[in-house]
């Protein structure tokens, strides 16, 4: 049993950490030694900006993923909290912050490589910015802020306004001027539509794979997502990203073909909502052995969207203005209640996260809203991504335990 | 009766009071966030009314939020789902921070007003945003219009920002009054004078200013003075926490929140279209946190010590308000540069944990009046 288990872990990710993370970590320090700039950028902002010049972006938040799940992110959130910095701030900050004050080599992957300037927008958290604020007083280097307008509803949750795109399209514009002065550069057009139409062959494939785990089984759960979205967040528009996708895309295609799921006993298909918890990816391990598998997450869909190379600038607009984290709740129940629906799904776990309110104020509303329009039942746990401090393994396990039986019930 | 006592009064029965407009025909238009352009609620011929919230408890609002939400945007839910503010006939959001962004989505589930409405504020001042931000006032503009069946002439607005301008000057001089050892006024006073006229009709704030200024200097009851401190931080919509600090030996000369200085420091341009006037005013005020400026904030901050001559500075912010929370320490490195000592204090608007607060203050208003 327990054997057969290990050999339904997918070929593709085996390895994943080493075989990609840590070399794109030593391609980041390597590629800094050498003499070109490297730009720290948060989740939602238009990378493909950044790729598409002589840049190498880095993504701290990535990073913290990183020290949480090799458990060093609370030591260096205790760095930052002793700095002022307070311990209700976002776990991953505060853990990027920590580790600007500790010896390299005590690091992973030897820390991030210094920044020689630093991007970020409005569209996803406050944090991204406050955070980069205080990094940019740190190492005294330019930050680039692309103010984003947030998305209220509309005539729907993802209906945009004409005045948000073009406001969208003038910050991008801003920004080529910023790293034109910051790269000594001229940016070149053509290459910014060659990268533009990589990403969009890199969400192509990515939406296929994440199609596919709507079998039953399902071929491909949350752990393996929440490695493989690591192109997709970060890489987006890179011809290794497009090979590992391929690759991934025909196993897991395979799988659908093989009707070969990630368990033999699946009972419940679930959502994850927001991040996991990346100290204790072993969770999502847990989980299957109760017959529960992460059919989908809010997460991995929220990267994706087709591109128009043709209108780079607009075509960036249209991808990272609906994202959720930019929009009043209603967008996020709207994309839930789609998730639901096509991945067949019987229930909803929705993790808070402690330093993180986009993440947290409004998880009642999705609640109610799912269970209004579906009458799919979902789960609030409170927790948080990388600092495990106050996380009651026993008590979060008991309380799923009663939630699947009560899914059980209903069947 | 002391001659500040109408200012708290004023607080105190602002819901009567409000209400009491209504019965004569006037509507009610709430705002929780500095960055509204009240000038233009005035000029629809409404009353403008900054929403606080509840201090005591806030047992509904938990119901459907989690413990790490900012405690004021939670008091002031509250407040709308209790219905004491089921008299407003409309409400205008803005959007400056996560907490805030959300809680109303959370307002337009659960809380029933007529009438609302979203102002998508800018966190930069380029020259896009300014445009960007005009076309926001201009869309309220139209929404009030519409929404109240009345128009906003050019004239109105005019007017209105004559009255708002007139208020911010007077309560500059109410400021100037804390240059003086001991202040004339404290601190205490102060705030609830700045809070009184966020809910109440400006014409009528300005009259009472005008008295208190006349008569201030013979006043019977001056405070005894302290500790100059300056207080800077986020958000105080009631003066629980400054008691606190007065009571221990502290006195409130100057401060840096969004409903104290940072309130009513700029004026609008009188001269040309006052919509791009208003525009302007709140977009370039002293910012707030969520905007991008933060050496500016930081610089008044420091001004204010300055020109107040105070003896050492109290950073406070609200639980779980993160553009704050990230501000503070690189705020109290500044002030520190400064010469003064500075206490970081995070605080729940529920004031749980007070008395452990109380003696934080208390040792470190010793500590600086000791040396
Ligand atoms: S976890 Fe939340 S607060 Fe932290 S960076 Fe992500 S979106 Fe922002
Ligand atoms: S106190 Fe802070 S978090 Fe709360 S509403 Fe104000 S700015 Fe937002």
């Amino acid at each position: 049993m327990e054997k057969s288990e290990i050999d339904r872990r997918l070929q593709t990710t085996k390895g994943f950490y080493r075989n990609y993370v840590r070399k794109f970590y030593e391609d980041a320090h390597k590629t800094k030694a050498e003499g070109t700039p490297v730009a720290w950028v948060a989740s939602t902002f238009p990378i493909e900006m950044l790729l598409a010049t002589n840049v190498f972006p880095v993504w701290p938040e990535n990073y913290a993923s990183i020290c949480a799940a090799k458990h060093v992110s609370v030591r260096l959130c205790e760095i930052a909290e002793s700095k002022g910095f307070s311990k209700d701030l976002c776990s991953y900050a505060r853990c990027v912050i920590g580790s600007l004050f500790e010896k390299r080599a005590n690091l992973p992957e030897g820390g991030l490589p210094k920044p020689d300037f630093l991007v970020t927008s409005t569209s996803a958290c406050d944090t991204h910015y406050k955070w980069f604020q205080v990094i940019s007083r740190h190492f005294n280097v330019p930050l680039f802020l692309l103010d984003v307008p947030y998305n209220i509803k509309g005539k729907s949750s993802s209906h945009l306004e004409k005045e948000h795109i073009e406001f969208y399209v003038s910050g991008l514009n801003q920004l080529i001027d910023f790293l034109e002065v910051q790269t000594g550069k001229k940016i070149d057009k053509r290459r910014l539509q060659e990268t533009i139409a990589l990403s969009d062959q890199t969400s192509k494939l990515w939406m296929e794979i994440l199609d596919y785990r709507k079998t039953i089984p399902v071929p491909m759960g949350a752990r393996d997502a929440f490695s493989a979205v690591f192109f997709m967040l970060c890489i987006p528009s890179t011809h290794m990203a497009i090979e590992f996708y391929t690759k991934l895309n025909s196993e897991v295609r395979k799988r659908v073909e093989n009707n070969f799921g990630i368990t033999e006993h699946e009972k419940y298909r679930l959502i994850w909502d927001n991040l996991p918890l990346w100290y204790n990816l072993e969770f999502f391990e847990y989980l299957k052995k109760q017959g529960a598998v992460v059919v989908a997450e809010t997460f991995s869909h929220v990267w994706m969207g087709r591109l128009d190379p043709v209108k780079p600038m607009e075509a960036l607009a249209k991808k990272y203005l609906p994202n959720f984290a930019n929009c009043s709740i209603d967008r996020k129940i709207d994309l839930i209640e789609d998730l639901a629906e096509k991945f067949k799904v019987d229930g909803i776990i929705l993790p808070t996260n402690w330093g993180c309110r986009m993440m947290s104020v409004g998880e009642t509303i999705v609640k109610e809203e799912i269970l209004k329009r579906l009458g799919i039942p979902s789960l609030i746990i409170d927790v948080d991504s990388s600092d495990w401090r106050s996380f009651n393994e026993t008590q979060i396990k008991k309380r799923v335990e009663v939630f699947l039986q009560m899914l059980n019930r209903d069947n | 009766m002391s001659i500040l006592s109408p200012f708290r009064n004023l607080l105190n029965t602002r819901h009567d009071i409000a209400r009491n407009l209504k019965t004569k025909g006037k509507k009610v238009i709430g705002w929780s966030c500095t960055y509204t352009p009240e000038e233009l609620i005035y000029a629809v011929s409404a009353l403008p009314l900054m929403v606080f919230g509840d201090v005591e408890n806030t047992k509904l609002a938990d119901i459907y939020l989690p413990v790490n939400t900012c405690s004021f945007a939670r008091g002031c839910f509250n407040t709308a789902l209790k219905g004491d503010y089921d008299y407003l006939d409309g409400f205008v959001a803005s959007s400056s921070c996560d907490n805030r962004d959300k809680i109303f989505d959370m307002w337009r589930h659960h809380a029933e007003i007529p009438y609302m409405h979203f102002v998508n504020t800018p966190h930069t001042r380029t020259k896009r945003a300014q445009t960007f931000f005009y076309e926001e006032i201009l869309k309220l503009k139209t929404w009030l219009e519409k929404s109240f069946g009345r128009m906003i002439p050019e004239i109105r607005l005019k007017n209105a920002v004559e009255i708002y301008n007139e208020n911010r000057r007077l309560l500059r001089r109410v400021y100037d009054l804390r240059k003086k050892e001991p202040p004339l006024i404290s601190g205490v006073e102060a705030l609830e004078i700045v809070l009184s006229s966020m809910v109440m009709l400006k014409e009528n704030h300005n009259e009472l200013l005008n008295r208190l200024l006349a008569e201030v200097s013979s006043r019977a009851d001056p405070p005894k003075g302290g500790v100059r401190l300056l207080v800077a931080g986020s958000v105080m919509d009631n003066s629980k926490l400054l008691k606190i600090v007065e009571a221990v030996g502290g006195s409130v000369v100057a401060d840096d929140w969004c409903t104290g200085s940072r309130y009513f420091w700029n004026l609008v341009d009188s001269n040309g279209d006052p919509l791009h006037a208003i525009a302007d005013r709140y977009l370039n005020k002293i910012p707030s946190s969520f905007m991008l400026g933060q050496e500016e904030r930081f610089g008044h901050s420091m001004k204010m010590a300055k020109t107040f001559d105070v003896d050492a500075a109290i950073v406070f912010t609200l639980k779980f308000c993160d553009t704050h929370l990230f501000d503070a320490p690189q705020l109290k490195e500044k002030l520190r540069t400064q010469g003064l000592p500075v206490l970081l204090l995070e605080w729940e608007h529920s004031l749980s944990g007070l008395a452990q607060m109380k003696t934080r203050i208390e040792a470190f208003i010793e500590m600086v009046g000791g040396v």
